[in-house]
């Protein structure tokens, strides 16, 4: 077994790529609020899904329990995001 | 054991019931809650997220190790799930005390309420996951684990991704979410 | 003369008590569970305006108006309920009995099990009997008292939670050790129960804070801490009653004095 040739590495790769670009890219004041919210939390639902796939081994669940799992990063987003645009400017 | 499952998909319900909470919290009173995350450590929130990343992929390289019965490469790498997890709470411990040096206690407002009660019960997920990976690595150096038995090695590794998947939620719940 | 039975079942016929089981009584029994259930989501839960809770951040004199407003239906609800608690303890003993076919008799988890969910009755019965004071005799009470009455109802009822705990603990326990095929309580129920065992924790808190999540009518300490635990009672229950069928059948089978 090749560490550097299984799937796990390369998702554990990408995943550190990706929180990087959300802590120290979009955090930075050249991106609009909006942008680096929305940004980070598509972010955070995309790596949270391939935590799901990969390391726990979703993808070869029985299709309803990975549909009611892969359900969760989106629902999450989405609530988090809805409350997000909803919640009124700071004067 | 497929009854992992239930306490993982409660588990994350519960949170999700949490951070919905968060936001409604927030909702009434974004000022304060965007002053207040402007004094958490987004560094140290980062390499958080890199500790626990990296323990996931330790803990997947093991499970994966398993499978294909090299029991004697196993251990190496539930260890190096261990050691970051205690990276994590000694990381996290390190931030705590920071705060409560300048005076910022779960008390001091709904905001810090929050932060403390949800990275809290995010650590007490942390200690627990570390322990169980303690109590496999132990057990795998004695051989317990193979192909035909990874019932619990796996059900505990499944157990550490969703920690690790709850706080790539948290870090920027808590940190990360700028307010208009 | 016993046979011992063909199909997976952990305690031979040896080992069973000597005297015949009632199965009759001992579903009736398993049934109280869901009426207790039942009971305290209708009356305390509803009709004594328990969800949410009047919230710990009020003061004296907010409780007292509370009390005096809402003093009937507190009165019937409270009183029934203090009664009707009873019916824990003999839900208890069912799945204590259930618990001894796998742990075999006189087992210390299925002990711990029946003095667990018996002695929860006694935070229970008390903090309703010490609201139902509090709202017998609010015309006579200073708001002071009253914020007292409310808090120490609350402070009892929340903090003994590790008597229901180790109840649940004995319970996931002893029916994960079941060898049967098709387990008597399945998988799942035996997970949520430690579900529930986990939410109880964060309840320790109560008395530190009056506002937030870990409040005692907060979402973490009321609302998921109540919940997972009445999710898991009449779901649990479901499988007590149909195990009582099953070890009856098995008794049969098994040509056991019992049967």
């Amino acid at each position: 077994m090749s560490v550097l040739r299984e799937r796990v590495t390369w998702v554990w790769l990408g995943l550190m790529v990706l929180t990087c670009v959300t802590t120290w890219g979009l955090s930075k004041n050249l991106f609009s609020p909006a942008v680096a919210v929305v940004g980070n939390f598509l972010i955070a639902a995309v790596k949270v899904r391939y935590v799901m796939l990969d390391f726990m081994e979703l993808r070869q669940a029985p299709v309803p329990v990975r549909a009611v799992f892969e359900a969760w990063p989106v629902l999450v987003a989405a609530i988090i995001l809805g409350f997000w645009f909803a919640t009124p400017a700071i004067r | 054991m497929d009854g992992v499952w239930v306490f993982i998909g409660a588990d994350s319900v519960i949170f999700a019931i949490l951070f919905l909470t968060f936001m409604q919290d927030r909702l009434k009173n974004p000022a304060l809650f965007e002053a207040s995350r402007h004094t958490l450590n987004m560094n140290l929130g980062g390499l958080d997220t890199l500790i626990l990343l990296s323990s996931s992929w330790s803990v997947a390289l093991a499970i994966q190790a398993l499978k294909r019965d090299l029991v004697d490469r196993v251990p190496r790498y539930l260890l190096g799930g261990v050691l970051t997890g205690l990276m994590f709470v000694v990381s996290k411990s390190i931030e705590y005390f920071q705060k409560f040096a300048h005076g910022l206690t779960p008390g001091t407002n709904p905001f810090y309420m929050w932060y403390f009660t949800l990275t809290g019960m995010h650590l007490a997920h942390v200690l627990l996951g570390t322990s169980l990976l303690t109590f496999l690595w132990i057990r795998s150096r004695r051989g317990a684990f193979s192909s035909v038995h990874r019932a619990v090695p796996e059900s505990v590794a499944s157990f550490w991704h969703l920690v690790d998947l709850l706080w790539i939620v948290l870090f920027p719940l808590l940190y990360l979410m700028k307010a208009v | 003369m016993a046979t011992h039975a063909e199909h997976a079942t952990s305690v031979s016929a040896r080992a069973l008590p000597p005297y015949p089981a009632d199965y009759r009584t001992w579903k009736i029994l398993a049934w109280t569970g869901p009426v207790f259930l039942a009971a305290v989501f209708g009356l305390w839960g509803l009709l004594a305006r328990n969800m949410p809770p009047f919230p710990p951040s009020a003061t004296p004199d907010e409780v007292k108006a509370h009390f005096l407003e809402f003093r009937l239906p507190l009165l019937v609800a409270l009183s029934i309920c203090v009664t009707m608690t009873a019916l824990y303890m003999s839900w208890s003993v069912a799945v204590a009995r259930v618990m001894e076919r796998i742990e075999g008799p006189g087992g210390v988890l299925s002990k711990l099990e029946m003095m667990g969910g018996t002695i929860t009755c006694a935070p229970v019965m008390v903090t309703l009997a010490i609201w139902l004071t509090a709202a017998h005799e609010v015309n006579y009470l200073t708001p002071g008292v009253m914020h007292m009455l409310y808090w120490m109802g609350w402070l009892l009822f929340d903090l003994a939670y590790f008597v229901t705990s180790l109840q649940i603990a004995a319970i996931s326990i002893v029916f994960m050790r079941d060898k049967r095929e098709k387990k008597l309580v399945p998988e799942p129920v035996i997970w949520w129960g430690w579900v529930t065992f986990a939410s109880f924790f964060a309840v320790s808190a109560i008395p530190f804070v009056t506002t937030g999540p870990l409040a005692f009518n907060g979402v973490i300490s009321f609302w998921i801490a109540f919940f997972t635990w009445f999710f898991w009672i009449p779901s649990l229950s479901y499988f007590i009653i149909k195990a009582v069928d099953r070890i009856k059948a098995e008794d049969k089978v098994a040509g056991r004095v019992n049967a």
